[in-house]
């Protein structure tokens, strides 16, 4: 009923779908937005929200399906043309130069110039008023002296939004606008947005915070695995509808294992961890437990990881493992028997231009042969078993890594922490981007090390998989442990809401 | 069909690898048939001896290039130490202490190098450059730019760089020493290996437990030790201190490691390419000079291999790990 409103409809997408490699990452999205409406579009890593984004800003073209803006069927072949029709995009990251000021910054690569006898020169007084004007269409107060190196986070936000404002735009898309903001700088975005939408512009809000999106929205879009599951009004929207409508996979393994936890016996405890990113974290692992992280990108969970291992500094924290202090340096943290397999396997992980059994023994080295020279067969014996044990596909030890497919590369990472001895095993985001039975492989592995007594933090982004593989469900936000969960107790939905914000965002 | 086209495989495999060692091969033909006098006895010999210090220098810098550094200090620190050596042994008479002396200010300008780039984290490039800028310095305000002359030299001093065991100089019989203990730690033992693995990833190193910085730090004092052993060969050759001497070595040494790099591997540097690089530098000094080519071309020769070896290196596959 009230689809059918008086405001006019300024951008409407039909069935439009992409394809990559002959896999529909988006299908049959057909939403539409009208003037001063926020639609927000919500969705977990992969549901598709960036690919839409990227069609309608013109980096990507549709493999199907039509865009229609004010009625008019419209194709761009760039994000120039895009651009051109009043579709403007306030992208996650922060593009801005530190050592400029807040007016350069606005009219980088559209300066307004005057001409003095015959020479272009830059016409400060123009870009002086324009960009006065497009703070007070967001009722900001800015300096336009001010070096944005000096600015906060959500001034910084702002001086990208006025980038947009000084152009043509009808519509704008703020993809995730809010991430790394606090409290009250979030709130301040808010405002921002909602200034806007009185201004009668359209805008497409992309967010992983429920309550903000509950908040702000007129209508909330989800996606998932690239398809609609449906527009809601905000006012029958509830966190639990949006969540439940989120999850639930198309195809995902049904891998399941039985615990192994020994409450009686502590390997790995954190006490009182601070870092610059994380706030008061304390937990503990027990021996063959798998404890799973999650959180949504950003929530901190890889900097646990980094925190432990010591690849960041820590404020303040206490270490133990095995019940012995230990300070977190990468080389001190490899001896006290830490394994940590890094969520970049090719930045962080492998050494690619190197073999699988120089990338294998990489860490603990000093295990093959007594002396500094290193004992080759040994070397080449244990690259063979576990690339037996492993099931890596290579032709054999003397292959370089950066020919082996994802799964094939992750594997030979954790086959380098396999060929020695360690206590606690990190995991974060191992199977990213490998296939389902690389990744039922890795699954296995794990509860192979928890079996061995072993301690396993596993980290991901992707909760159904934490449901199958952890004893224990740590979640994240914003720096902080929100809560914990058992997988075998609480469900899907509920571990969703703790992550995206449920009643407890700051 | 299919076998054909492993066997072009095999074919651009094998001129990966060795293409560099059959270009030095044709071109020490060329000169043999072209210069008179190149292939001979005494020529060759000759060739050898003045290679040793490039070639030593240049396994010093393959260990730091094997790491992912440069070490731009290696021209000026080369005079320096030649002219506390000379100045060292000229007021004391002793070889052993001006020797000990040589070898420790190598080492300390390699400690010096390696805390302003590996733990100070400046640039490679600036970080070294500046020293060798220091150097330059030290070495004139010492000298006052004149070059020093040794009066009865003790025999061990002469010998060094002038003397032979059997028909071989001495000097060769140094290099090769270096070159092979080179091979040996780069390829033999957990030193070189975890040197590699930082070139070849500096992160995924650090996320393997290794002390990226001390291995760096090692590098460098090899390096230095290099720079050492080539001066102290050098100053007994020209049997004085030269202040201006050795400021060749910097180009010549990049363009033999950087030539290195095309040999042999996987692209990494590596010290028996670095010799075959050196040899090339060598053959190329030695014949144009003997086919009285001026030295302003043998210059602009110079510079023309190092952008080809560079393009090379580029061209294989791999990116250039200097960090600027």
């Amino acid at each position: 009923m009230s689809f059918i409103d008086v405001k006019e409809e300024m951008l409407c997408t039909r069935n439009l779908g992409k394809e990559f490699n002959g896999v529909w990452v988006l299908n049959d999205i057909s939403i539409n937005l009208k003037k001063g409406e926020i639609h927000s579009i919500v969705g977990e890593n992969g549901a598709g929200k960036s690919t839409f984004i990227k069609i309608l800003s013109g980096v990507y073209a549709p493999s199907k399906g039509e865009i229609i803006i004010n009625r008019k069927k419209v194709k761009f072949n760039n994000v120039k043309e895009s651009e051109q029709l009043g579709i403007r995009t306030v992208h996650q990251e922060i593009n801005l130069i530190p050592f400029f000021n807040v007016m350069e910054n606005i009219f980088i690569g559209e300066e307004l110039e005057k001409k003095v006898m015959t020479i272009n020169i830059l016409d400060k007084k123009k870009s002086a008023e324009k960009a006065k004007e497009a703070l007070d269409t967001l009722g900001v107060e800015l300096d336009l002296n001010k070096y944005v190196h000096k600015l906060d986070m959500s001034m910084r936000r702002i001086v990208q939004i006025c980038k947009v404002l000084v152009g043509k735009y009808e519509v704008i898309i703020f993809d995730e606008p809010t991430t790394a903001l606090g409290s009250s700088e979030r709130r301040r975005l808010l405002e921002v947005i909602m200034n806007l939408k009185k201004q009668d512009v359209g805008i497409i809000f992309i967010s992983h915070n429920i309550d903000e999106v509950l908040e702000i929205s007129d209508r909330i879009t989800v996606f998932r695995d690239g398809e609609n599951m449906g527009t809601m009004l905000k006012e029958e929207a509830t966190a639990r509808k949006i969540v439940s409508k989120m999850i639930g996979h198309k195809s995902y393994s049904n891998f399941t294992r039985e615990p192994v936890t020994d409450k009686d016996k502590v390997i790995f405890e954190a006490k009182d961890l601070n870092t610059e990113r994380l706030k008061n974290i304390n937990f503990k692992v027990y021996k063959g437990e798998v404890v799973g992280i999650a959180g949504i990108v950003g929530a901190g969970k890889t900097e646990i990881a980094r925190a432990i291992f010591g690849i960041d500094g820590v404020e303040s924290g206490e270490f133990y493992i095995n019940g012995d202090r230990y300070k977190p340096k990468p080389r001190n943290s490899v001896k006290k028997g830490i394994a940590l397999v890094p969520e970049e396997r090719q930045e962080q992980g492998l050494v690619l231009n190197m073999d699988v059994k120089k990338n294998i023994s990489l860490a603990y080295l000093d295990q093959f042969g007594r002396s500094n020279v290193i004992d080759f067969e040994a070397e080449k014996n244990t690259a063979e078993k576990l690339i037996e044990y492993l099931k890596i596909k290579t032709t054999g030890p003397f292959q370089i890594v950066k020919y082996l497919s994802g799964g094939n590369q992750q594997k030979v990472v954790i086959g380098r922490w396999l060929s020695g001895d360690f206590s606690l095993g990190i995991f974060d985001e191992p199977t990213k981007g490998i296939d389902i039975k690389a990744k039922e492989d890795i699954y296995h592995q794990i509860d192979m090390l928890a079996h061995k007594g072993k301690g396993i933090i596993f980290i991901s982004s992707f909760l159904p998989e934490l449901i199958n593989v952890t004893d224990r469900i740590i979640v994240m936000k914003n720096g902080k442990i929100v809560g914990e969960f058992d997988p075998r107790q609480n469900t899907e939905t509920e571990i969703m809401i703790a992550m995206l914000g449920g009643n407890n965002s700051e | 069909m299919n076998n054909e086209r492993n066997k072009t495989i095999r074919w651009t495999e094998v001129l990966r690898k060795y293409g560099t060692v059959i270009g030095t091969i044709i071109m020490f033909i060329i000169f043999s048939l072209v210069v008179d006098r190149f292939f001979t006895f005494g020529n060759l010999f000759m060739l050898l001896r003045q290679m040793s210090m490039l070639t030593i220098i240049a396994c010093g810098f393959t260990f730091v290039m094997a790491a992912g550094g440069f070490d731009m200090s290696i021209g000026n620190v080369t005079g320096l130490v030649s002219m506390i050596f000379t100045i060292v042994l000229v007021s004391t008479s002793n070889f052993l202490l001006s020797f000990l002396i040589a070898i420790v200010v190598g080492l300390s300008v390699g400690l010096i190098n390696a805390m302003l780039v590996a733990y100070i984290n400046l640039p490679d490039f600036i970080g070294t450059f500046a020293v060798g800028s220091i150097a330059y310095g030290i070495k004139m305000l010492l000298t006052k730019g004149n070059p020093i002359f040794i009066k009865n030299p003790p025999e061990i001093f002469t010998f060094i760089g002038q003397g032979y065991v059997g028909a071989v100089p001495f000097p060769v019989i140094l290099m090769l020493a270096f070159l092979i203990i080179s091979i040996f730690i780069l390829h033999k033992t957990k030193l070189g290996r975890r040197i590699y693995a930082i070139g070849g990833n500096t992160v995924a190193s650090v996320y393997a437990g290794i002390n990226v910085k001390w291995y760096r730090m090692i590098t460098f004092l090899v390096s230095g030790l290099s720079v050492s052993l080539a001066a102290i060969i050098m100053t007994s050759r020209l049997n004085s201190g030269q202040p201006l001497a050795g400021e060749n070595f910097l180009l010549d040494v990049i363009a033999a490691v950087f030539l290195s790099t095309t040999m042999f591997g996987e692209g990494e540097p590596n010290a028996m390419g670095s010799f075959v690089g050196a040899l090339i530098i060598s053959m190329l000094n030695n014949g144009l000079t003997m086919l009285n080519v001026p030295y302003y071309f043998q210059y602009i020769t110079k510079g023309m291999v190092v952008i080809a070896a560079v393009m090379l290196a580029v061209v294989m596959g791999q990116k250039l790990r200097v960090k600027f």
